[in-house]
Parts: C-alpha cells; sequence; structure tokens
C-alpha cells in the first residue's frame, strides 16, 4: 500500500511515517506544494494525506487537479482549521474523510485503512486477526468461526484495535474515536467496555488479546 | 423623538411666539397711534367751540357735532385742559364703550364753564380685534402648512436618509453584503453616503482580518500540538518504558488534548462574537436533547447517575445547528462532569424552557459568576472552564435567558427561549 503524506511540518510529517511504517505501507512525504503536484501526477497513491495550508499554495488546489486527472486515489484531509467551511469544501471537492489537527496516530491510521478498504475492496473488505475476523461491510464480526454478538461500540472498539494492532493505543485516543472529542475529564468508563470485549472474546476461546499497558493504555497483540 | 417632531416644535413655538409678540407690538403701536389721531380729533374739536365762543359768546348747539359730544356744565373754579380715558354706557347700543375725552374750561360772559368732549374708540377696538383675528389665521395658516410641507415634502427629502439607514441595518460584518446606497443630488446625504461607505469598506477588511489572523493563530497552535501528540503517541510505542516513563508520556498527552480543547473553545467564543454562526433553521431541540443523551450514555452510566429526562413533547426553536448542538451538548456535558456520582440529572424541556437540574459539590462562588471565562469552582479539575461562558455567549446570541441556582448541592440551569 502506498500512502503520500502531504504536509510542510516535517516532525509530524516524519512522526507519521514512523508510525504507518510497522502497518504494510509505504510512505513517501511532499513538504511543499510543487512536490505534492508533482507527485500526485507521476505516481498512484491508495491513499493520500493531505494538509490544506501549504508553503506555496492550498492543499485544495492538489485535490481539485487529482479529481481533474480522473485519479482516483483516496484523499484524507488533515488540517489544523477546525472550520466547517473547508471541511465542506473539502469533502464537495472529493475528499473521502477529514481529521483535524491535532490527531492521534492511532485514529490516522484506522482513518486510512477504512479509506483504502472502501477503495481497494469496493467496501467488502475483511480484517483478520489470528481467529479473529471482522467483516466491516456487515458490521460483524467472527472468532474461531463463530459470531460474536458485539454493541456497536465493542465492535467499534475491536475494529479499532485490529487496524492499530500491535501499538499502544492510549485512553484519550480510545475515547476520542468512540464519543467523540467532547469527552473530558476521567476516562475510566472506557475500561466497562475493554472488560465487556474482553470477555466476549474469551468466551470464544481466544487468548487476551488485549493487553493494558500501566498508565496509558491498551495494546492489541498475540 | 423623531427629529422631524423635535425640528417642527421648535419651529412652531418660535413662530407662535414672534407671532404673538409681534400682534402684541402691533397692538400698542396702532393702539398709541389711533389714540394720538384721536386726541388731535378732539383738540381741533376744542379748537371749533373756543372758537365758537368767540364769536357768538354762548355755547355751541351740541346736535351740530354728529361724531362727538359736547357736554358743558357750570363750574366753580378755573380748571386746566385734560384728557382722559373712561368707560361709560351707550344707552343706544345697550353696551360698555370706551370713550376718550378732552375736558377744558371756557369763560362765557364771566360764568366758567367746564365742556367735555367725548368720541368713542370703538373703531380703534375694531382695528385692534381685526389685527387678533389676522395674527390667529395666520398661526393657523402656519401649522397647516407645516402639515404639508412634513406630510409631502420632508418625508420626500429624508429618503435618502432613511435608505441608507435601512441599508446600514442589513450589514453584517462577514456575510459578504454589499451596502446598496442610491444615489442622490442633496450634499449632506451624498457626504453621509460617501462616508457609510468607506466605514463598512473598512468594518469588513478589518473584520476579515481580524477572522483570518483568529484562524491563522489557531492554526499556527494546531500544528505544535499536532507534533507533540504524535510524537507521545510515537514514544509510546517505544519497548522497555519504565512505569514512570508510560506516566509521564500519559499526562504530556493528556495536557496537549487539553491545550487543543481550550484553543478550539476560545476560537468558538471569537466565533460566535464574530457571529460566524449566522444561519439559522427551525431545530427540534426534544430531538437534539434525546440525541445527545444517546451520545453520553454511557458516561452518564459510568458515574451511576440517575437520569430523569422529560423532553418528550417537539420544541421548536429558530437557530443554528452548530449553536444549537454546542449548547446542548455543554449543559448536558456540565452536569455530568461536575456531578459527584451516584447523584442525579433531570432534564425538562417545555414550550419555551429547559431546566437541568444535577446534584453537584457545594457551590463558593456566587452564582451568576459561573457564567464567567475560566470561572472553576475546583481548580484542579480537567474541565476548562469555558463551557458555561459558551453556554452564555451562545444564549446572549439568541436573546435566550438563562439563570443559574444552587441550593442544597443541587444545581439549577434554565434557559427560557425567548
Amino acid at each position: 500500500m502506498k500512502i503520500l503524506i502531504i504536509e510542510d511540518e516535517k516532525a509530524l510529517s516524519e512522526s507519521i511515517v514512523a508510525y504507518l511504517k510497522g502497518e504494510e505501507y509505504t510512505c513517501e512525504v511532499a513538504l511543499n506544494f510543487s512536490t505534492a503536484l508533482e507527485k500526485t501526477e507521476l505516481f498512484d497513491y491508495d491513499c493520500i494525506l493531505l494538509d490544506i495550508t501549504l508553503p506555496g499554495g492550498n492543499g485544495l488546489s492538489v485535490l481539485k487537479e487529482l479529481k481533474k486527472n480522473n485519479k482516483n486515489d483516496g484523499v484524507l484531509i488533515i488540517s489544523a482549521k477546525n472550520a466547517l467551511g473547508d471541511k465542506i469544501t473539502g469533502l464537495n471537492l472529493g475528499a473521502d474523510d477529514y481529521l483535524s489537527k491535532p490527531f492521534h496516530l492511532s485514529e490516522l491510521s484506522a482513518r486510512i485503512a477504512a479509506i483504502i478498504r472502501r477503495k481497494q475492496f469496493g467496501g467488502s473488505s475483511m480484517i483478520r486477526f489470528n481467529d479473529i475476523s471482522i467483516d466491516t461491510q456487515a458490521k460483524t464480526a467472527e472468532a474461531k468461526n463463530k459470531p460474536l454478538d458485539l454493541t456497536k461500540k465493542e465492535f467499534e472498539l475491536l475494529l479499532y484495535f485490529m487496524t492499530n494492532k500491535k501499538k499502544v493505543i492510549s485512553k484519550t485516543a480510545i475515547a476520542e474515536h468512540l464519543w467523540g472529542d467532547d469527552m473530558e475529564g476521567n476516562l475510566d468508563f472506557i475500561y466497562t467496555h475493554i472488560k465487556n470485549l474482553r470477555k466476549k472474546l474469551a468466551e470464544t476461546g481466544n487468548p487476551d488479546y488485549i493487553k493494558s499497558v500501566y498508565g496509558m493504555g491498551y495494546k492489541f497483540t498475540d | 423623538m423623531k427629529l422631524l417632531t423635535k425640528f417642527n416644535r421648535a419651529n412652531i413655538i418660535a413662530t407662535v411666539i414672534v407671532l404673538l409678540a409681534g400682534a402684541l407690538c402691533y397692538y400698542f403701536i396702532l393702539h398709541y397711534v389711533l389714540v394720538k389721531q384721536l386726541d388731535s380729533d378732539l383738540n381741533g374739536e376744542m379748537q371749533e367751540v373756543k372758537n365758537f365762543i368767540k364769536v357768538n359768546n354762548s355755547l355751541p348747539d351740541t346736535s351740530v357735532y354728529k361724531e362727538a359730544e359736547i357736554i358743558s356744565e357750570p363750574f366753580p373754579s378755573k380748571d386746566k385742559a385734560r384728557l382722559t380715558t373712561k368707560e361709560m354706557f351707550d344707552k343706544k347700543e345697550n353696551e360698555w364703550i370706551t370713550v376718550r375725552q378732552l375736558i377744558f374750561p371756557e369763560n362765557i360772559s364771566g360764568k366758567y364753564y367746564r365742556i367735555t368732549i367725548s368720541k368713542s374708540e370703538q373703531e380703534t377696538e375694531d382695528l385692534i380685534q381685526f389685527i387678533i383675528t389676522g395674527t390667529l389665521s395666520l398661526v393657523l395658516l402656519l401649522f397647516l402648512c407645516l402639515f404639508i410641507i412634513n406630510r409631502f415634502v420632508l418625508n420626500k427629502l429624508w429618503h435618502p436618509f432613511n435608505n441608507t439607514l435601512q441599508e446600514l441595518k442589513k450589514f453584517n460584518p462577514g456575510s459578504g453584503y454589499t451596502l446598496q446606497l442610491n444615489d442622490n443630488n442633496i450634499a449632506e446625504f451624498k457626504e453621509l453616503n460617501n462616508a457609510v461607505m468607506e466605514m463598512s469598506r473598512t468594518v469588513e477588511r478589518d473584520y476579515q482580518a481580524l477572522k483570518s489572523f483568529t484562524e491563522n493563530a489557531s492554526h499556527e497552535i494546531q500544528t505544535p500540538l499536532a507534533v507533540i501528540n504524535s510524537e507521545a503517541d510515537l514514544l509510546m510505542q517505544s519497548e522497555n518504558l519504565t512505569e514512570l516513563q508510560m506516566n509521564n508520556i500519559q499526562a504530556i498527552q493528556i495536557e496537549t488534548v487539553r491545550l487543543s480543547k481550550l484553543n478550539q473553545s476560545l476560537l468558538l467564543l471569537t466565533k460566535i462574537d464574530n457571529r460566524q454562526f449566522i444561519e439559522t433553521e427551525p431545530l427540534d431541540i426534544s430531538k437534539i436533547i434525546k440525541k445527545l443523551l444517546v451520545h453520553y450514555e454511557e458516561l452518564i452510566a459510568a458515574k451511576e447517575i440517575q437520569l430523569k429526562e422529560n423532553a418528550d413533547k417537539p420544541v421548536i426553536i429558530l437557530m443554528n445547528e452548530t449553536m444549537a448542538g454546542v449548547l446542548i451538548s455543554n449543559l448536558i456535558t456540565n452536569a455530568i462532569k461536575h456531578n459527584p456520582g451516584k447523584g442525579f440529572i433531570e432534564i425538562v424541556l417545555s414550550e419555551n424552557k429547559l431546566i437541568i437540574r444535577n446534584t453537584g459539590p457545594v457551590l463558593t462562588a456566587q452564582p451568576h459568576e459561573m457564567f464567567e471565562r475560566f470561572k472553576k469552582e475546583n481548580l484542579s479539575s480537567e474541565s476548562l472552564g469555558l463551557g458555561l461562558s459558551i453556554v452564555k455567549k451562545i444564549c446572549d446570541l439568541y436573546h435566550f435567558r438563562i439563570e443559574y441556582g444552587y441550593a442544597r448541592q443541587i444545581h439549577i440551569l434554565t434557559v427560557q427561549f425567548k
């Protein structure tokens, strides 16, 4: 999977690359507008991360250019401008998703995975981890060929874990993913959902993949 | 008071005063002149009478004089000639009349007589009456003229001004509306329109500059925050972290998120101040409440809060969708956040009122201070202290009345829609 990161903030693009590398992605970086235009014109990417404010031009122009050339690359806008106008314009121009800064890398990774699933496999993608499989289209999950009876939140939680496997995900990232960014204060309620998910996975005979990482969050790994 | 009314009032008062004063002066001058005239007439009569006496050595026949009345009576001593004004009863006309009299002594054959010549002032009185009637008619005519001028001329004259005023009312920086000022050939209004046009351009330009500044500032702050956050995310993936290091990373992330939310809240406040949420639509508050309660279900359950909700009837309010969402969610999260756990939240929505009651810690501040920015009951709390000031700002925007009450560890927030 090829990913292009169009982001002028070097430190941010580097950490995105570092995080995504472990997930079978090949990453390229464009730090300014002209490089971005050049790369998008010459190559095809599975997903393009697009910052709107770039030195030398507006990221939305890159998007327009892509659509003009009938390119089918998935586009995820990452912008610090949490302006509704930008978001609507971006999505109207054909972007697949919009993520405002600052974001958690685990959230970014999950969004990229979702875009690629939609683009690559026409939306009928299965995600597997050992004996667990998720049908993102039908929103169902199976473990050892037995259906898992999950609530909506538990399903999303499992999907989030599986798109960020072997990564430590912080509690704030989980809370933001499941409830949006207006969750302040105590995040202990997440634990209830983790506990229930663990129980349901254990019932189907799976080992406990959800490891607590003290003080920080959780890690989905074997 | 309208400018026109004020101007008319001054105009009318001044005119009436001048006219009345003029009439009064006119009266006195005329009276003086007429009396002078009368006096000289009387003197003429006196001369005639004296001549008659000199020639005939007897009193004239009083009936000869039509205009004047002459009375002679014997008088013991010599008196000086004098003029007086006197009220007399006229038997013929059966009314009191004012007369001017010239009284003078005369010696006829060694005997002294006092002769009085009287002339009626009636004509003078008539003249004065005529003057007063004339003045009053003039005042009435003036009122009529002013009325007509106001009604038909001045309103038309002020039309360009009213047009400019109406356009100014429509002006809203950021809406992209350009003032439609009519051309006119009156210098003052032309100047006004030019000034207004110039000002609206400046306001619009400054507004856009301020808007892009706040957005850029927020953008500039969000970017380093994004870097810090993602670096912490990466650091988190390192193997062999000590417990202390993990705590440190977690703390960095929590504070980064808080700073970012703070930044976004301030930006939201600025946007509300700048009236950037101007489009309104009829929204069902009941639906918004229900949707948000589902969203916060887990949060409420985790704190073992008992939820009593009475918001089934649709309540339609005309407001901006984003603002409605922010308002209701801030009120609900506020009630959840400050709930000590195992307490209750009661939400009652009626046609024009939303009441949220919840258990909470003892309130030490004054209830009205709760809407101030960064006013926090608990300094160590993770809340930003901006939630209620955003609520207040939104309520102000839509002229909703909001009240904060506290009694026996129960906090009551009431929003009165119009």
